[in-house]
């Protein structure tokens, strides 16, 4: 079965442009476009990866991370962080609360991301 | 006087109670003026005291006098009013007691800390951040007590808070489109999303690295925000310089291969490691190398030499490139400076990488200078001193 992963995006273009390519891989995707409905996804679905935006409408992408990572039923599951934030305390926050990494979407190809979810799912 | 004592005794006697008199006379007018003095002096000291009285309650900043045992002497209305207290039921009050108050414990941790004169701000309560100065009051090289003196900061606190959440949300406005651009155009140059001919390949290439260069504008924007604001620094850690030097080199080997330079690292004399904050290095190093390779033609080279004394390590980086003319080199560090031979070439920049290269290298409390001749090129050099770790 095609390991699933969660794209939680507030930008309709980029979600559906990141979600493409990850289907191209293989992969199945789900798509959240807020925090709340990808807090709601992570307990329901259960997916093998989160890549987790940061500023979201609502519930913010920290407030989502610290809340799966809270919950035992969801605190295994990877999650890379895609924001444009890229200050280094945001970045020392996002890692401390449990990501397993840290991507800023301006420095990064989708290719790069795309290699990125290979190496932590393996 | 005594030789004339067949004098008549009431002769004498008038002439004495006339001196008498006279003396008598004197002494009061001398008492009079006296006190006339001293009334006017007091009238006059009166009127200084009001004076200053009058300008320190009406005084814009708090203002706080102790005395000698750090009682509190003096405190105006304003001071009252930014900590929240009314009234003189704190006057001669010791500044151990004033401790308890809670809107003071700040200003007396403070002043309990200080030196001889100085200035810190601090938050009282949710909307007003004070700037607190200290001065000593001396009588004759004897301290008599202590001047404190509370200033309203909040406004250009505020505004600096702004600043930096302008600054924060137009780089990420900013970014999420240029993110869009940058993943679109790749997927289609890969021919992810089907085939292209050569010229599109080309065009949409060009158009790619534009967009690159306008995210690394806006990174670049955004540390020298972050220069400005002085929070741009963070943890050091033990550094080496040289493989530091040699990873930025390797990045730009492409760059350097597709326009015919070779660059060349010399290592006089290996530092072990520095405390330094190795990203931000780097990135200097990146802003100076980038600046060498750009500004050179085609062919040239590039040396780079790493070196230390006993209290320094030096760098250089030493180009063939078209140099900087004498009439602008005073400006090269300053902020968007473009060499007006660069700007003709047309060789694209925004003038904030030698701004960045300085900041971080002064942050380090190194030194940063360069020599350069026109068209012969141009060397840049920084020293940072070695901390034993």
């Amino acid at each position: 079965m095609a390991k699933k992963i969660l794209v939680v995006e507030d930008d309709k273009f980029l979600r559906e442009l990141i979600a493409q390519k990850i289907m191209k891989e293989g992969y199945d995707v789900i798509e959240a476009v807020d925090g709340e409905k990808g807090a709601e996804s992570i307990k329901k679905e259960k997916p093998d990866l989160v890549l987790l935006d940061l500023i979201l409408p609502g519930v913010d992408g920290f407030e989502v991370l610290a809340k799966m990572k809270s919950d035992p039923a969801t605190n295994q599951i990877p999650v890379i962080i895609l924001s444009n934030l890229g200050q280094k305390d945001d970045i020392e926050k996002g890692l401390e609360m449990g990501a397993n990494d840290y991507l800023i979407k301006a420095h990064f190809t989708p290719a790069e991301i795309m290699e990125k979810i290979r190496s932590v799912l393996k | 006087m005594r030789k004339k004592k067949t004098k008549s005794f009431a002769e004498i006697s008038a002439k004495e109670c006339f001196e008498k008199l006279k003396v008598l006379k004197n002494p009061q007018k001398a008492l009079i003026k006296a006190l006339k003095e001293l009334k006017q002096a007091q009238e006059e000291a009166e009127e200084q005291r009001n004076r200053i009285l009058a300008i320190v309650n009406n005084f814009s900043d708090g203002i706080m006098v102790f005395d000698q045992k750090n009682n509190l002497a003096l405190i105006n209305p304003q001071a009252e009013n930014f900590l929240g207290i009314k009234g003189n039921n704190i006057t001669g009050k010791s500044i151990l007691k004033l401790a308890r108050v809670a809107s003071l414990k700040m200003l007396v941790d403070i002043f309990r800390n200080k030196k001889k004169a100085f200035r810190q701000s601090f938050k009282v309560g949710e909307n007003l951040v004070l700037e607190m100065t200290t001065a000593p009051l001396m009588r004759e090289k004897k301290r008599t007590g202590t001047l404190v003196i509370l200033h309203d900061v909040s406004k250009e606190k505020l505004i600096e808070e702004m600043k930096s959440e302008f600054v924060f949300l137009s780089a990420h406005q900013l970014r999420t489109p240029l993110s869009a651009i940058k993943w679109i155009l790749k997927m289609v140059v890969d021919g992810e999303l089907g085939p292209i001919n050569k010229e599109q390949k080309d065009f949409l290439s060009d158009a790619y690295k534009s967009n690159e260069r306008m995210i690394q504008l806006i990174t670049n924007l955004l540390d020298v925000a972050k220069i400005e604001e002085g929070k741009y620094l963070y943890e050091k850690s033990p550094t080496d310089i040289k493989e530091l030097i040699q990873i930025t080199i390797n990045s730009f080997k492409k760059t350097a291969v597709a326009k015919k330079i070779r660059i060349k690292f010399k290592v006089v004399k290996k530092p072990s490691k520095l405390l330094l904050d190795a990203s931000k290095i780097r990135v200097a190093v990146n802003n100076i190398l980038d600046n060498a390779i750009k500004y050179s033609p085609s062919g040239k080279m590039v040396t780079i030499s790493l070196n230390r004394d006993k209290k320094n390590i030096r760098v250089s980086i030493k180009d063939q490139g078209m140099g900087i003319s004498k009439s602008q080199q005073k400006k090269v560090f300053t902020k968007f400076f473009r060499g007006a031979n660069v700007i003709k070439k047309d060789i694209r920049g925004a003038g904030l990488g030698l701004f960045i290269a300085k900041s971080i290298i002064e942050a380090h409390c190194g030194k940063i200078w360069f020599e350069s001749k026109k068209n012969k090129g141009t060397t840049f050099y920084f020293t940072i001193p070695i901390k034993e770790i």
